[in-house]
């Protein structure tokens, strides 16, 4: 062993101690991490998964022609406005025939969410042969009874603590014993927009919402940020004016996202008197905060098509033009429409600005157009989750799995797209 | 072979900037029709710049000037009446590198034909794809695969095909930037061979780097040195009996 060796023999153990720190340092940080991860999605799943069901209670109602149509006038406008409420009060009232006061048979009708009624006239005024004759119905049950049915811990708890009264609980045991009470299907969860009663609260109205934004927000960045990609990369001199410009779209990605809203309350709504609320306007707040994410994966992906593609296109006489639009833009735009995507999953993501431009009313109509009011699933989440009754922690939770289904859809899509289309040269 | 020799391509006093950094000084040349013309010097002398000057493929570089006057068939190809798309149809160029279009065999060739709407029909086209395959001695190879992309032929046959793309708009003067050294010697002999072919239809311009490409395939050689036209002539002149020192000590080895 020479003395060169000697001192780098010494200093080796020490360089592996410190490699092998290291690796264990970033083990536990990969570790934790991953732990957060599934603590996370654990908790939420387990929550979520309650609100993709509700509970159902098997009445028998009687169309009473007595009830629903006193004159026998056997008008449809008649039997559209009848109290329904009467005939399912009469249903459970036939199976409880010992509750006698208005207090008591109040407290037993709220037992069934209020949206049944009319879903009781619908299958009436669709089927009039009906009328005088007793039917099967599995009626949603009000939130309350869902939440004490999704979490039978809670029936332990006092009375005063808990969402129904002992006699509450007591009717709704009945029902159970009866085999009167199941978990069905929450179909009003993918159908309908907000509520003021859980149980009639849907996520659909929000995904709707986030669709017209995310649509408008594609429409404008896409074209605008590809444009100026393209210009930036390949048409302009570099010179400082550009220069500065290209520093300046950087520094625009870092920019914090409701700054984006300020301007849009500034300039869509106050200057340009655009609806409030509206997709089209978060679709444009939206696309101000993606352009820069969009033109930086353009110009990145531009910069990897390797520059003799060029010199071949403007070798055989191809203006710069052809040979952007024939060679370069084809090549790039796996590149780009993965930014594009990772950009747009972001926008979806996004609440903070469309809080300033409206986007954050309580809407109880699916939107339809991009000039109805809306929201967008974060801030759908956003609302339950400050809502007080207990019945939209579920939904708060629910909804969240929508927005992360979304969100692992368009990333998944984005790395299939990447690696399909991936280039060596 | 043409006794009287035409001129094709004269430079007059051509200068060409980098930035403040001059690449090329003061260059007079002539390049005959008809001829293989190669330019040899050592790395960084400036063969390149020197060539790209006469398809002005140096636009595209910002920061790159020129002065002077390059003269195709007597005529300034720097005035600014003539647009360059139309100059580099006429002034074909082949790279170092390969560089086929990631697109199938066929539309590489036929690329510059429908850019420049030189055909009518399909059959037209196809025609045209084909007779340029056979003059770059690259169809036998693929005729059977013109669907399959030009990225997957070997380097010598991609090379071969950057060829064929050049020739079928018709060109009247092909520049080669070390067209072969890419290539292993079999490539290199067969794309040699094919050079001595081209040049019963176009002129030729070949930057190398190989004492012995320039003698097999040249008839007229100019030596280059730091940006300076050292010498200019006959091939066989240029290499039996050098007038100049430098040239004679690059080519013998010494620089270089
Ligand atoms: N795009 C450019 N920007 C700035 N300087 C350049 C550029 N291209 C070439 N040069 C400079 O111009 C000089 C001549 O370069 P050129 O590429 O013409 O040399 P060459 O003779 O072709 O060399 P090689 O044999 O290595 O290819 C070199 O000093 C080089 O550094
Ligand atoms: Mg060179």
């Amino acid at each position: 062993m020479n003395k060169n060796t000697r001192i780098i023999a010494k200093s080796l153990k020490k360089r592996n101690r410190s490699e092998s720190t290291f690796r264990l340092m970033g083990l536990l940080g990969i570790i934790s991490a991953i732990s957060f991860l599934v603590i996370i999605l654990f908790s939420i799943i387990n929550e979520g998964k309650k609100a993709f069901v509700s509970t159902q209670i098997k009445l028998d109602i009687f169309f009473d022609s007595k009830i629903l149509d006193p004159g026998n006038s056997g008008k449809i406008t008649e039997i559209e406005n009848a109290n329904y409420q009467t005939l399912i009060k009469a249903s459970l009232l036939n199976f409880f025939p010992d509750v006698k006061t208005r207090n008591d048979q109040r407290d037993l009708l709220s037992m069934i969410s209020s949206s049944e009624q009319e879903n009781l006239m619908r299958t009436l005024t669709n089927d009039i042969s009906l009328m005088n004759t007793k039917k099967e119905f599995w009626l949603k049950s009000s939130s309350k009874y869902d939440v004490i049915n999704k979490n039978p811990e809670m029936i332990d708890f006092a009375e005063e603590d808990r969402l129904i009264s002992n006699q509450q609980l007591f009717w709704f045991n009945e029902l159970k014993k009866d085999n009167r009470v199941k978990f069905g299907f929450n179909k009003i969860f993918f159908t309908a927009a907000d509520s003021t009663e859980p149980e009639q609260a849907g996520i659909w109205g929000s995904v709707m919402g986030s669709f017209f934004t995310l649509f408008v927000t594609l429409l404008l960045s896409f074209p605008i940020a590809v444009a100026a990609g393209v210009f930036l990369e390949e048409l302009a001199p570099k010179n400082r004016f550009t220069h500065f410009i290209e520093v300046n779209i950087n520094n625009l990605a870092a920019v914090p996202s409701i700054i984006f809203g300020l301007l849009g309350l500034a300039i869509f709504l106050n200057v340009m008197h655009l609806p409030r609320s509206a997709p089209l306007v978060g679709g444009m707040v939206l696309a101000l905060m993606t352009l820069p994410t969009i033109i930086i994966a353009t110009r990145a992906s531009l910069k990897a098509v390797p520059p003799s593609i060029r010199e071949a296109a403007i070798g055989m006489g191809a203006t710069k033009m052809q040979t952007v639009t024939h060679h370069v833009l084809p090549l790039s735009m796996p590149g780009i429409s993965t930014g594009t995507i990772i950009g747009m999953s972001q926008a979806l993501g996004e609440s903070a600005p469309l809080l300033m431009i409206g986007m954050v009313a309580f809407i109880v109509d699916v939107p339809e157009s991009f000039l109805d009011s809306s929201t967008v699933l974060p801030v759908q989440i956003y609302l339950w989750k400050s809502t007080a009754a207990r019945g939209f922690v579920e939904l708060t939770a629910a909804g969240v799995l929508v927005l992360l289904t979304f969100l692992i859809l368009m990333n998944s899509f984005a790395v299939i797209i990447r690696k399909k289309f991936e280039k060596k040269w | 072979m043409v006794n009287k020799k035409n001129i094709k391509v004269l430079t007059k006093k051509v200068s060409v900037f980098y930035g403040d950094k001059q690449a090329i000084k003061d260059v007079n040349l002539e390049i005959f029709e008809n001829q293989v013309t190669s330019l040899i010097g050592p790395s960084g002398c400036g063969k390149s710049t020197f060539l790209r000057c006469i398809n002005r493929m140096n636009d595209t570089i910002d920061i790159c000037r020129i002065t002077g006057k390059v003269l195709i068939d007597n005529d300034d190809i720097y005035k600014a009446t003539l647009d360059p798309v139309l100059l580099r149809a006429r002034v074909g160029m082949v790279f170092q590198k390969p560089n086929p279009f990631p697109k199938s065999i066929f539309d590489n060739v036929a690329y510059g034909p429908q850019i420049h709407g030189l055909t009518n029909s399909k059959e037209e086209l196809e025609d045209l794809v084909v007779r340029s395959l056979q003059k770059a001695g690259l169809f036998n190879e693929v005729k059977d695969r013109m669907n399959e992309p030009g990225t997957s032929l070997s380097g010598g046959q991609q090379q071969r095909l950057c060829i064929a793309r050049a020739i079928a708009v018709s060109p009247e003067i092909i520049l080669m930037d070390e067209p072969c050294s890419a290539l292993d010697p079999i490539a290199t002999a067969v794309i040699e061979e094919l050079i001595d072919e081209l040049m019963q239809n176009y002129t030729i311009v070949i930057v190398t780097h190989s004492m012995q490409q320039a003698a097999r395939v040249s008839q007229q050689t100019a030596y280059f040195h730091m940006g300076n036209l050292i010498e200019f002539g006959e091939t066989s002149k240029i290499f039996q009996n050098p007038k100049n020192k430098q040239t004679q000590d690059y080519i013998t080895g010494r620089i270089g």
